[in-house]
């Protein structure tokens, strides 16, 4: 009966410092969507105002007809799910074989794995973009997918962290089992690594969704373009068109929201090595 | 750095089945191809990976860090002429200290910050869901309207944050008008924007078996004792990566102090980051192969901080998988 | 039986795999250079948005209807930040650039010495094209070692706004603004409301918005660069005594207190001149049309950058050209649509939509430019405009100047010896 009690009473404090600490994280958000929905002469004024008077709704119309908005949210979505596929593909094989394989050289290359994070991509920029010219794919939608499927270092270590996480006597009692590695991998390690490959899958979807510098050197058709390349038209020296642009920017936010809201119960699951063994 | 890379070997405790099974198999030579087998199997992509898209780059960058390279012409063979010349670059080494500055008070806060966040929103409370997509929310508004809105938000004579500090009798700083104040700005603003990090730790604190705390409650242990005992240690893999990719992460700031400064480092170059200046050393100035020399200095740099990190890990990183 | 329907879902995986490669190769049908029938395509990369965007699109249409046997592809390439132009690097680099790309001339010193541009020089002479048809700025600006490398396209020019209520209020006269540089300081004093340590408004700050060095040091009489000896001369007492004004200036305010106003240069963001909390500022052209945008209601007039003895108001103008990269297919093509673009019909197509003035003169009288109140003073000034410097460290030199700006007027070294050091650094990376 007291422990109810208390425990309601820790209910509503958990509550009260969650809201105090969300209004701070919402400012941001909040200023996108209120700019989106302000006329051009209502954006800056002083003091700032909050409430847009009127509301432009327009706005979103207008963006998308400013820029060929759904050929490029189409390239958009095209790039982000087939790299994101690419990725949560690839780096939890690669990560798991540097977790809990073991092979020679296996930690030298996870040492490397590590190392090439560490050169600024400033300076590989070029060379890498004259191989895939090399390669004939300037002017593709390849180069900006194909890598993701070969691996990417910042989740190959991440899942290697989670794996290591995992028990060994798992592997073994399957092994034991009669199980090969494939169906281990696929059946007991990777389920049990589903948060952390989940989190992968969000990652690179929102890299690759409002990645910038990739579109801007390997495209080179318009009509391949992405709406990150998209957002950059509304920017101008005679006053950027704020409304529109943030109206884009609320939009392409959006498909992020809705994916997070749905991924982020995976991540509150505790698992329970008990009920596997 | 390799031996120390072996203590981190997961699969000692591991190592009784393989070797039995080695016994039982006469033909030693091909077991031991037959145990590898899976393994780079399971890595070959990134293998592959590593030696298309990553191996001619890199090797280029070395090359180029010995030559006048300017990305248009393939420039002249200078020997160490590069890092002679950054040694007595005034503007280098105070890109060099603004981002150390910057590492020193960001990779700490931002685990301390974290690991907080992602604890307050592991709570078993209702909506849950609501919190947490909230928390992430300032990592998907783009830069160019994030530094605006911080501009507006700092602004000293009619910003927000200085009109409230002024309510409480506190007289705010220039912020990011102020040699002394743009970097604990910029720490401030990146600090708000570590969702990415939060949901690491949240999917490291849903790897917590259950059973742990059940058995910590029979035990009579209270919330400290039990984040103490059983969450941090139990979170040390993830933030061991937090922990290295911050450091990488936060030597080459690049994005927001550019659109925030428009690339300038304004003021007085309190805000040129490591990277913005290679970057206009690369992009701006047609000397790219000054700024390979500067990446890999900076990965000389990068690489010594996280074999620091690695050799102490063994100490406070715990995996349960041991 | 589960282990077959596991081992199943593995080669499904694999399937997946090769499947998403596939589909990714069908997203990306690359678009066709050449085209049938004879005509020729030229590939065109420009960062033009907005009301310029459009006035390219009429451009090129006007001159498709003449050239049928050319078709112009346009592509939008964006500029991130100031100026570099990342993708047509990359684009020289790989072998395979656009046969022409719109081009801030104040980079063709340095992409001209580089080997990267076309020289126009011979292509010019043969279609009868000489400097005399554009400002001498422009024409200067588009060449570099006696060469021709861009045909130059549109300009600009910088003056100093005022808000004429803010004048009224305090007893200004708006009809008459400020021509020396004591005159401005004076209407800086007046203008400025300061309460406790926050500022309510203020008057002027020198080095906001387009209140760069090149401009003042022009005001005061000195000179950036001896094309002579190949050197720049930062170090120029003219220019020294500018910083020094420009030093004093934020002694007397505190720059710290003024600060938070430079950090949103450029873009109409944040702009305190729009908010009424700047009553003067150093702008281009472009203004207008961010007022136009965000605060019509401003009451406002402009004039020319003051100087020491109120004689002899100058500024400087950048904008920009086409130029041809190297190793572009189709030079031949791409030159026709320069000559078209940046000869009279190109240029009063352009000039009349994007609000850009044209390199042209007697364009921008007869589009009207000059009849403006506002736009007149702007072409006014433009025959005795400066250029930024034609040399290889032309972006060098602009960063190694907004320092100096930025640490003498902090009290980071004196003006004199930060000038001194930028002139050494600058003429050591010219020598190399």
């Amino acid at each position: 009966m007291d422990s109810t009690k208390k425990k309601k009473l820790g209910q509503y404090s958990a509550h009260i410092v969650l809201i105090v600490a969300s209004f701070f994280f919402l400012i941001p958000f909040l200023w996108m969507v209120s700019t989106s929905l302000k006329p051009l002469t209502q954006i800056f004024t002083f003091p700032p105002e909050w409430i847009p008077e009127p509301v432009m709704w327009s706005n979103y119309i207008d963006s998308m007809t400013y820029i060929p908005f759904f050929t490029y949210l189409k390239n958009t979505i095209i790039i982000t799910v087939l790299s994101t596929l690419g990725a949560v593909i690839s780096c939890p094989l690669v990560a798991y074989s540097f977790a809990k394989l073991r092979w020679p050289g296996r930690n030298i290359l996870f040492i490397i794995t590590i190392g090439v994070m560490m050169i600024p991509g400033q300076v590989t920029m070029i060379p890498l973009f004259l191989l895939f010219e090399k390669l004939g794919m300037v002017g593709t939608h390849y180069p900006l997918i194909i890598p993701a499927f070969f691996g990417v270092p910042f989740y190959i270590f991440l899942l290697r962290q989670f794996f290591m996480g995992l028990p060994d006597s798992l592997r073994e009692a399957a092994r034991m089992d009669g199980a090969g590695e494939f169906r281990i991998y696929w059946q007991i390690m990777l389920p049990l690594a589903k948060p952390a490959v989940l989190a992968v899958g969000l990652f690179q979807f929102m890299a690759s969704w409002t990645d910038f510098i990739g579109p801007l050197l390997y495209l080179t058709d318009s009509l391949q373009y992405t709406l990150s390349l998209g957002l950059q038209q509304f920017q101008s020296q005679r006053g950027s068109e704020w409304g529109l642009m943030m109206a884009v920017s609320t939009m392409m936010t959006l498909p992020i929201i809705v994916l997070f809201f749905f991924l982020q119960k995976t991540f509150i699951r505790g698992i329970t090595f008990s009920g596997i063994k | 750095m390799n031996g120390n890379a072996q203590k981190l070997d997961p699969i000692k405790s591991s190592e009784t089945p393989y070797e039995k099974q080695l016994k039982l198999v006469p033909k030693k030579k091909k077991s031991k191809w037959s145990n590898y087998k899976y393994g780079i199997l399971f890595a070959s992509p990134w293998i592959l990976g590593l030696l298309i898209f990553y191996a001619i780059p890199l090797f280029s960058s070395i090359y180029f860090s010995f030559t006048t390279y300017s990305i248009l012409q393939p420039g002249e063979f200078v020997g160490l002429q590069n890092y002679k010349d950054l040694l007595s670059d005034s503007l280098f080494w105070k890109s060099v200290y603004n981002t150390v500055y910057f590492a020193v008070f960001f990779v700490p806060l931002s685990i301390i910050f974290g690991v907080a966040l992602a604890m307050m929103l592991n709570m078993k409370v209702k909506g849950m869901a609501i919190y947490r997509t909230i928390f992430f929310l300032p990592t998907l508004v783009p830069h160019v309207a994030l530094a605006v809105l911080w501009m507006w938000l700092l602004n000293p004579g009619f910003g927000l944050v200085n009109g409230v500090l002024n309510t409480f009798g506190i007289e705010g700083p220039a912020w990011l008008g102020s040699v002394t104040w743009s970097k604990p700005s910029l720490i401030i603003m990146s600090l708000w924007g570590i969702g990415q990090a939060v949901i690491i730790y949240l999917a490291g604190l849903g790897d917590i078996p259950e059973d742990y705390y059940d058995a910590a409650k029979v035990d009579g242990a209270n919330w400290y004792q039990k984040m103490r005992h059983i969450t941090l240690p139990l979170l040390t893999p993830v933030i061991f990566f937090n922990l290295v990719m911050g450091i990488i992460a936060a030597f080459q700031q690049f994005t927001l102090p550019y659109t925030l400064t428009q690339g300038q480092g304004t003021p007085a170059n309190s805000l040129t980051f490591y990277v913005m200046y290679l970057y206009d050393n690369g992009f701006k100035f047609f000397k790219m192969g000054y700024a390979s020399a500067m990446a890999w200095i900076l990965f000389v740099i990068i690489m010594a901080l996280t074999a620091l990190v690695f050799i102490t890990s063994k100490r406070w990183v715990h995996y349960q998988g041991k | 039986m589960s282990k077959g329907k596991k081992k199943m879902k593995f080669e499904l995986f694999i399937f997946v795999f090769i499947l998403s490669m596939l589909l990714a190769g069908c997203s990306s049908g690359s678009g066709s250079s050449g085209s049938g029938d004879g005509q020729t395509t030229v590939t065109f990369w420009h960062s033009l948005t907005d009301t310029t965007g459009d006035a390219a699109e009429a451009v090129i249409k006007a001159f498709e209807e003449q050239n049928p046997d050319i078709k112009i592809k346009a592509v939008y390439t964006a500029n991130q930040g100031e100026g570099q132009n990342e993708k047509l690097l990359t684009a020289v680099s790989g072998g395979n650039p656009p046969d022409v790309a719109y081009f801030d001339r104040f980079e063709i010193g340095s992409w001209a010495d580089q080997g990267s541009l076309e020289d126009l020089t011979e292509l010019a002479e043969e279609s009868g094209i000489t400097k005399d048809t554009y400002y001498p700025f422009a024409w200067e600006e588009a060449s570099y070692d006696g060469k021709l490398y861009g045909m130059p396209i549109s300009t600009d020019s910088r003056l100093v706004y005022f808000n004429i209520d803010h004048f009224k209020e305090v007893g200004l006269d708006p009809n008459n603004p400020p021509e020396t540089i004591a005159e401005l300081e004076d209407a800086a004093e007046k203008l400025t409301i300061k309460d406790g340590k926050r500022f309510e408004r203020i008057g002027f700050i020198p080095w906001f918005g387009q209140g760069w060095l090149y401009g003042w040091g022009w005001a005061f009489g000195g000179e950036f660069y001896d094309p002579e000896t190949k050197t720049v001369t930062a170090n120029d007492p003219k220019i020294v005594e500018a910083l020094q004004w420009m030093t004093d200036f934020a002694q007397k305010y505190d720059v710290e207190d003024i600060a938070g106003f430079t950090d949103s240069q450029g873009d109409g963001a944040m702009d305190p001149f729009l908010t009424n909390q700047l009553s003067m500022k150093v702008s281009g052209p472009w203004e207008v049309s961010a007022i136009e945008k965000f605060n019509p209601d401003l009451n406002y007039g402009v004039f020319p950058m003051p100087t020491p003895n109120g004689e002899n108001h100058t500024t400087w103008s950048g904008g920009w050209s086409v130029v041809i990269p190297k190793g572009a297919e189709n030079k031949e093509a791409a030159w026709e649509f320069m000559k078209f673009f940046s000869g009279e019909e190109g240029q009063k197509i352009f000039s009349e939509i994007a609000r850009d003035f044209s390199v042209i003169d007697s364009v921008n009288e007869e589009l009207g430019y000059t009849e403006d109140p506002i736009l007149g003073e702007f072409v006014k000034i433009l025959p005795v405009s400066n250029n930024r410097p034609v040399m290889t460290q032309g972006s060098l030199y602009w960063n190694e100047l907004a320092s100096a700006v930025e640490n003498a007027t902090r009290g980071n070294g004196t003006p004199e010896e930060l000038l001194e050091n930028v002139t050494e650094k600058v003429n050591k990376e010219l020598n190399k």
